[in-house]
């Protein structure tokens, strides 16, 4: 059922599926949107009788939700989706951060705002991925760059929701999610699965500490758990006029993130030390790291996880630089919290190429960017 | 099974209103739970917001809380992720038909096993007694000042129409019936829907000369009709429910296979 | 069989003294503990279910209560011979 072992030649989506599959998901609800659609279509025919469950809801609302019900039955969940439909599923989400329900939500970015350009990328919602609902809360994303990261970060995507019991997202885009390449499975996967209530295994969930990440009390096995979106206690007491039993459970779905950004944090580095670090992520990241590999005067730093934001790595390479240069598919999104968090490390400069339109910017591009910076 | 082993003794006694068909339906659903003899422990309760989707947060057993208006779509998710537990969804006329209009129609449609009670109190009482989707023609609420300009819909005949394996509606002045309705719901392998035309006399009945629970009753039992002898057809009135008439008993009772069974998941307990 | 009112989580909506086909309740007179008129099982002699055990004839009040606020309980001797 799971894919064996070896080398395939697939596309970024299918790649996605597969990577699903390798997690052991359970449920899907998917919606049809291009370009995630092929993840909807794979799982459809992979997930039938016990393999698990396939749905196509009615609209994106009905997807997430349903998928987050399938959580507390015990399955793993997963729903794929694009802009237009992220923005639907945004109060589920936040509802699924309240009540910590571990769920992955792939998003395949396209050209937006509004219908937008449906076959070309963007990297247009990764604001919206985590400040989309209303509230505070902290999720986790990844942002893959080749169809082999669609693979491992969808199965680090699970392991993530499933360890800290947060919504956790795969920010592709048009271009990663439709392209074809090589995918090299190997033999063992890590494979985390959720803490229990009531269960004790040798598994790296177990390792977070309960008062940050309560064990998860599943459904249908006389647990009488209530689940709320609303305030509520560790105990479950619903209690929405209390302004401290408010304060500590927002803090803690932040803190339960927040404090474990060195387990969460994942990036590429080529050529540290150089004197002109570009730092990117996703497709954009692409051209930088032709021009990377090939000159030692301009390194890069390519995050593969971009929330919680890694500020350790960014501080590292600011410290360390001259200048950086930000890539992004969009007019400046974490342009600006990298921006902060270098300048506060002492770099002098901290510059954006932007490029939207549909397109990654090409190695030309970048290199026409960095010696307008004097970094060639 | 007593009282406090069905209801959360640590969250006694309820919030309703003085005089609310909440706690009504909720005496006809124990009732029917407890001559089914059923069990807490094998069976899960789904809410939206509102009123009534609070009360699977009294009764001492697995509960969903969700988000307004999408029961459906996460107590669908729930049951297919664990096809041996029973789903019970508590909703209101505005969460479910309003808002969740579109889960509640390809709910009935995907027949997905699961009781959906729907408490109808013709208005949005917990926020205050705004307008819902089934306040007849002409009546007041706190956004219709000068009477409702539109005309309610008939939620029972949707779930007809589209597909929902067993469908009943019942007033809070019809509880022996209700209770067996329930029971038969609760037994149905599919959609089973049940509407409960409730009186809600804080936020709907005071502003429409109907402030005692009792008056609201009294204008239940006199508009109810047997839908098989109601004086208009539901296509021939443009007024749906409520136009002097709720029409009430088991429209439905069909036996369309349910979606478990369509894609071989478990077999149905 | 008798009704009894649980003063404690009667509301006083009276939906019990409109409900009854045999007039058992009537609205409360004096304030009780509540703090509002609650309703009382004035008559329960009348009751379809006087003296009657195992299997009860009507149930309407304790069905519609809103608030669980009605049981069953036995006669005393003296409430028999009503």
């Amino acid at each position: 059922m799971r894919i064996a072992a070896g080398e395939y030649f697939l596309q970024g989506n299918e790649a996605c599926v597969e990577g699903a599959i390798a997690s052991g998901v359970r449920f899907f609800a998917g919606y049809p949107i291009t370009p995630s659609t092929e993840v909807a279509e794979g799982l459809a025919h992979r997930l039938q009788g016990k393999d698990g469950v396939f749905l196509q809801m009615e609209d994106e609302i009905a997807c997430i939700s349903a998928v987050i019900g399938a959580s507390w039955g015990g399955a793993k969940s997963m729903t794929a989706t694009s802009g237009p439909g992220f923005s639907l599923m945004q109060e589920a989400i936040g509802y699924a951060a309240m009540s910590e329900t571990p769920i992955v939500v792939v998003n395949v970015m396209r050209g937006g705002p509004s219908t937008g350009q449906p076959t070309r990328a963007s990297q247009g919602d990764v604001m919206q991925a985590k400040y989309g609902s209303h509230g505070d809360y902290q999720v986790i994303a990844f942002a893959p760059a080749s169809v082999q990261e669609m693979f491992d970060l969808t199965v680090e995507s699970f392991n993530y929701s499933e360890k800290y019991r947060v919504p956790t997202f795969l920010l592709s885009d048009a271009e990663i999610g439709h392209m074809r390449g090589l995918l090299r499975v190997s033999e063992t996967l890590k494979i985390i699965d959720r803490k229990e209530k009531g269960i004790r295994r040798p598994d790296e969930a177990y390792d977070v500490p309960d008062e940050l990440v309560h064990p998860f009390p599943v459904f249908g096995k006389g647990n009488k758990t209530m689940i709320t979106g609303m305030t509520h206690t560790d105990t479950s007491r619903i209690e929405p006029e209390d302004v401290k039993v408010h304060q500590e459970l927002v803090k803690r779905l932040s803190e339960k993130i927040l404090r474990n950004r060195k387990d969460i944090n994942k990036w590429e580095l080529i050529c540290p030390g150089s004197k002109t670090m570009v730092i990117s992520y996703g497709s954009a990241a692409l051209g930088a790291k032709e021009i990377a590999a090939a000159n030692d005067r301009v390194g890069l730093l390519r995050l593969k996880s971009i929330w919680p934001l890694p500020e350790e790595p960014i501080l590292e390479v600011a410290r360390q630089c001259e200048q950086i240069l930000v890539c992004e598919m969009n007019l400046g999104m974490l342009y600006w919290p990298i921006k902060r968090v270098a300048l506060e490390a002492g770099c002098k400069k901290v510059e954006l190429l932007s490029k939207i339109g549909g397109e990654p910017p090409t190695p030309s591009e970048v290199r026409h960017k960095l010696r307008e910076m004097g970094a060639i | 099974m007593d009282i406090f082993e069905f209801y959360r003794q640590d969250r006694w006694p309820h919030v309703f209103c003085p005089g609310c068909g909440n706690g009504t339906v909720m005496n006809c659903f124990y009732r029917a739970f407890n001559e089914l003899n059923m069990s807490l422990d094998k069976t899960a309760f789904v809410g939206g917001i509102g009123c009534s989707s609070r009360i699977p947060l009294y009764i001492n057993s697995d509960a969903l809380h969700t988000t307004h208006g999408r029961a459906i779509a996460f107590a669908t998710g729930l049951r297919l992720a664990k096809p041996g537990l029973k789903i019970v969804v508590f909703t209101g006329d505005g969460d479910l038909g309003a808002i969740g209009g579109n889960h509640f129609i390809n709910g009935c449609r995907r027949n997905v096993d699961m009781t959906v009670i729907c408490i109808n109190n013709n208005i949005y009482g917990m926020t205050g007694g705004q307008a819902s989707i089934t306040t007849p023609h002409d009546f007041l609420s706190t956004t219709t000042p000068r009477g409702n300009k539109e005309y309610p819909l008939d939620l029972a005949e949707i779930a007809v129409a589209a597909g929902a394996n067993y469908v009943a509606r019942w007033t809070t002045r019809h509880v022996h019936e209700l209770t067996k309705s329930i029971k038969t719901a609760l037994q149905k392998k599919g959609f089973a829907f049940v509407e409960v035309v409730s009186q809600c006399p804080t936020n709907f009945g005071r502003r429409n000369k109907m402030a005692d629970p009792t008056q609201l009753l009294d204008w239940f039992k006199e508009s109810s009709v047997r839908r098989d002898k109601a004086r208009l057809a539901a296509v021939d009135h443009v007024d749906l429910n409520l136009a002097g008439q709720i029409t009430v008993g088991e429209f439905v009772d069909r036996n369309r296979e349910c979606y478990e069974e369509l894609i071989g998941v478990e077999k149905h307990e | 069989m008798k009704p009894v009112i649980d003063p404690k989580l009667c509301k006083g909506c009276n939906i019990c003294v409109y409900i009854c086909p045999k007039k058992c309740y009537s609205k409360g007179t004096e304030i009780l503990e509540a703090g509002y008129f609650t309703a009382v099982a004035s008559s329960s002699e009348k009751c379809y279910n006087h003296n009657r055990a195992g299997k009860l004839v009507c149930e309407l009040c304790i069905l519609s209560c809103p608030d669980q606020a009605i049981s069953w309980h036995e006669e005393t001797e003296e409430e028999k011979k009503k």
